[in-house]
C-alpha cells in the first residue's frame, strides 16, 4: 500500500444548494495513519466522505491528493486517481458473485487482464472465506461476509485513500474487531485510511489523528495522545461521547 | 385440431421472441435508468422504415440493414441519453417523469412519421426461396423462420454481453445499486448513454424483423408495440433483461395458440387475461425481485 496525504481546506457544502451541510471544514490524513472523524448524529461525518470521494460538489475550498487539486474531479474520476469508498449503506451487487463483484472493483484497469489476475488472487490470499465463497452470490452472504466483501473490493485497486463509512455498522462484533485489526493493518502498511465511526471507543484505539466535527464545522482536532493528555480535549469527548480517551 | 395447436405453438414461439427483443430493450433501458420509454414501439417502427429505405436506396437486404441500422439507432440513443433522457433519469421521480416526457416522444414521432412516410401501410420486398417449409402438416414461412434465428442470435449476443462481459455485468450492476456503481469507478453518465444506445439499437433490429415477420407497418402501429414491450416486462419482472424473454415467449404462446381457437381479437384479450393473472398471483413478474435501489 502506497498511501498519499489527503487535505481539504475551507470545504462547505449544500444540498440544493441552499442547506448548507459542512461549513468551512478542514482535514489532513496522512500515510500509514488511520485518521478518525468523530461527532454526534448530523455532525456531518458521512458527508465528509461523501464530498471527499465526488459523491457531492463543494461551494467553497480545496481538495487536494498528493498535492494535486482534486476538487473538481467527478466520483469515478477519483476512483481512477485512487480514492476507494466503502460506504455506509450496502454497496455489494447482491446479483453478482463475489467474484464478478471484485471483478467490477478492477474496472479502473479493466483491459490489463494480467493485473486484474494478480489484483484478485491477492485479494483471495487477504480474504480466503472470498475465495472460498468466490462463486457464491454476494445477496446470499451474511452481512459481516458481505461488509468484507465491499472493503475487499475497495482495496482491489490497491488504493491510495480508503474512506470507511461506519464499516461496523450492524456488523456481530466478532466480525467487527476483524475489520478493527484490518483497517489498523492496512495504515500500517501504508495505506492513508479516513474512518468515520459511531463507536468511539473503537475509532479512538484505531485512530492516530482524529477530527471532531459539530453541526458540520470542525470542533477540535488532535493526534490520538493529544485527546488521551489534553485535559480540555478528553473533558469534551467525555462529555459528548460519553468516553474517555487514554493513551 | 393438434395440427393447428402445434402451428399456434410454433407461431407463438417465432412472434414470442419478437416480443421477447422489445421487452428486452424496454427492460434494458428502464432498469438501468429508470427511465419509462413509452416512445420504444416508434423507434421500431422507424426502424422498420430504416430497413424499408434501406432496400429502396441501397438496395441493402434487411438482413444487411441490422447492423447499420443497429449502429446508426445506438448513435442517436447515446446522444439522446444527454439531450433528454439524462434530466429524466436524474429527476426526484424519474418512472412518472419520463412516463409523460417520453409519450410526449411518442406523439411526436408518431406525427413526423405520418408527415414523412404518409398513412399508407408499407411492407419490405423481401421473400426467400422456398418461401414456405413443412414439416409434417405444419408449413413455416421461411421469412419467419429466418427471423426466429435472428432474433435467437441477437438475443444469445446481449445474453452474453449482459453475463459474460465487464460492461454487461457492470449494467446489471447498475440495475441491482445504482448508488454503488460509481464507487467502483464507473463512469455512471457513460454507461447510461451506452445503455440507452443499446436499448434503441435493438429497437431498431427488432423494427426490421417486425417487417419481415408481420405483413405491413404504419406510422400508427408504434404504440401498439410499446404496449405489448410493456406487457412483456411486467410478466417477466420489471428490470430484469432476461426475464422479459420469458415473458416475451410467454405472451406469444398464449396469443397464437388462442388465435387457433378464436378471433384475433379474443386471442389479444387473453393474452391479457394473462398479465392480469401474473399480476394478481406473482406481482413482481415471473423473475422480477425487490430492487435495492
Amino acid at each position: 500500500m502506497h498511501g498519499v496525504e489527503l487535505s481539504m481546506e475551507n470545504i462547505s457544502v449544500a444540498y440544493n444548494g441552499d442547506i448548507t451541510v459542512l461549513k468551512e471544514v478542514a482535514l489532513r490524513a496522512k500515510p500509514g495513519e488511520v485518521t478518525g472523524i468523530i461527532g454526534p448524529n448530523g455532525a456531518g461525518k458521512s458527508t465528509v466522505l461523501k464530498t471527499i470521494f465526488g459523491l457531492l460538489s463543494t461551494k467553497t475550498g480545496a481538495i487536494t491528493m498528493g498535492g494535486r487539486d482534486i476538487t473538481n474531479l467527478k466520483a469515478f474520476q477519483r476512483a481512477l486517481e485512487g480514492v476507494s469508498f466503502v460506504p455506509q449503506n450496502r454497496s455489494a451487487f447482491a446479483g453478482l458473485s463475489v467474484y464478478d463483484n471484485l471483478l467490477l472493483g478492477c474496472w479502473p484497469f479493466r483491459k490489463d487482464k494480467a493485473r486484474i489476475e494478480r489484483a484478485i488472487d491477492g485479494i483471495f490470499e487477504r480474504f480466503p472465506i472470498l475465495k472460498e465463497k468466490r462463486s457464491t452470490l454476494a445477496g446470499s452472504m451474511s452481512g459481516g461476509q458481505q461488509r468484507f466483501l465491499e472493503i475487499a473490493r475497495a482495496l482491489v485497486t490497491e488504493p491510495k485513500v480508503i474512506l470507511l463509512d461506519e464499516p461496523t455498522a450492524m456488523i456481530a462484533p466478532k466480525i467487527s474487531k476483524d475489520i478493527y485489526a484490518l483497517t489498523r493493518d492496512l495504515a500500517d502498511q501504508g495505506a492513508t485510511i479516513i474512518l468515520v465511526d459511531q463507536n468511539v471507543r473503537q475509532c479512538a484505539t484505531i485512530s492516530d489523528r482524529l477530527y471532531i466535527l459539530e453541526l458540520g464545522r470542525n470542533k477540535a482536532e488532535g493526534t490520538r495522545e493529544d485527546f488521551a493528555t489534553d485535559g480540555q480535549l478528553k473533558e469534551m469527548v467525555a462529555e459528548w461521547m460519553n468516553y474517555k480517551i487514554d493513551v | 385440431m393438434n395440427e393447428l395447436l402445434l402451428q399456434g405453438l410454433v407461431n407463438g414461439i417465432v412472434v414470442g421472441l419478437i416480443y421477447a427483443l422489445i421487452g428486452v430493450s424496454l427492460n434494458v433501458i428502464f432498469g438501468v435508468l429508470r427511465v419509462v420509454n413509452f416512445a420504444h414501439g416508434e423507434f421500431i417502427v422507424l426502424g422498420a422504415y430504416g430497413a424499408y429505405f434501406a432496400q429502396a436506396w441501397l438496395g441493402l437486404s434487411p438482413l444487411l440493414a441490422m447492423p447499420l441500422i443497429f449502429v446508426v439507432f445506438g448513435m442517436m440513443g447515446y446522444g439522446l441519453y444527454f439531450v433528454l433522457v439524462k434530466r429524466l433519469a436524474r429527476s426526484n421521480d424519474p418512472e412518472h417523469a419520463s412516463l409523460l416526457v417520453m409519450f410526449g416522444l411518442s406523439l411526436v414521432l408518431g406525427a413526423l412519421m405520418l408527415l414523412a412516410f404518409e398513412a399508407d401501410a408499407r411492407s419490405l420486398n423481401f421473400t426467400l426461396d422456398p418461401p414456405f417449409l413443412m414439416f409434417g402438416n405444419i408449413i413455416l414461412p421461411t421469412t419467419k423462420l429466418l427471423g426466429l434465428a435472428v432474433a435467437v442470435v441477437v438475443t444469445g449476443a446481449l445474453a452474453f454481453f449482459l453475463y459474460r462481459t465487464l460492461p454487461g455485468k457492470a449494467l446489471r450492476a447498475i440495475i441491482m445499486n445504482r448508488d454503488a456503481i460509481q464507487i467502483v469507478g464507473v463512469d455512471l453518465n457513460h454507461l447510461s448513454a451506452l445503455t440507452f444506445g443499446l436499448g434503441l439499437g435493438l429497437a431498431g433490429i427488432t423494427g426490421i424483423l417486425v417487417s419481415m415477420i408481420f405483413p405491413s407497418f404504419s406510422p400508427f402501429i408504434g404504440q401498439d408495440y410499446t404496449l405489448i414491450g410493456f406487457i412483456v416486462i411486467v410478466l417477466g419482472g420489471l428490470g430484469h433483461p432476461i426475464g422479459a424473454v420469458a415473458g416475451g415467449i410467454l405472451f406469444g404462446l398464449a396469443e397464437q395458440t388462442a388465435m387457433v381457437f378464436f378471433s384475433g381479437t379474443v386471442a389479444m384479450l387473453l393474452g391479457f387475461v394473462l398479465l392480469i393473472a401474473v399480476i394478481l398471483i406473482r406481482p413482481a413478474g415471473l423473475f422480477g425481485v425487490q430492487n435495492s435501489r
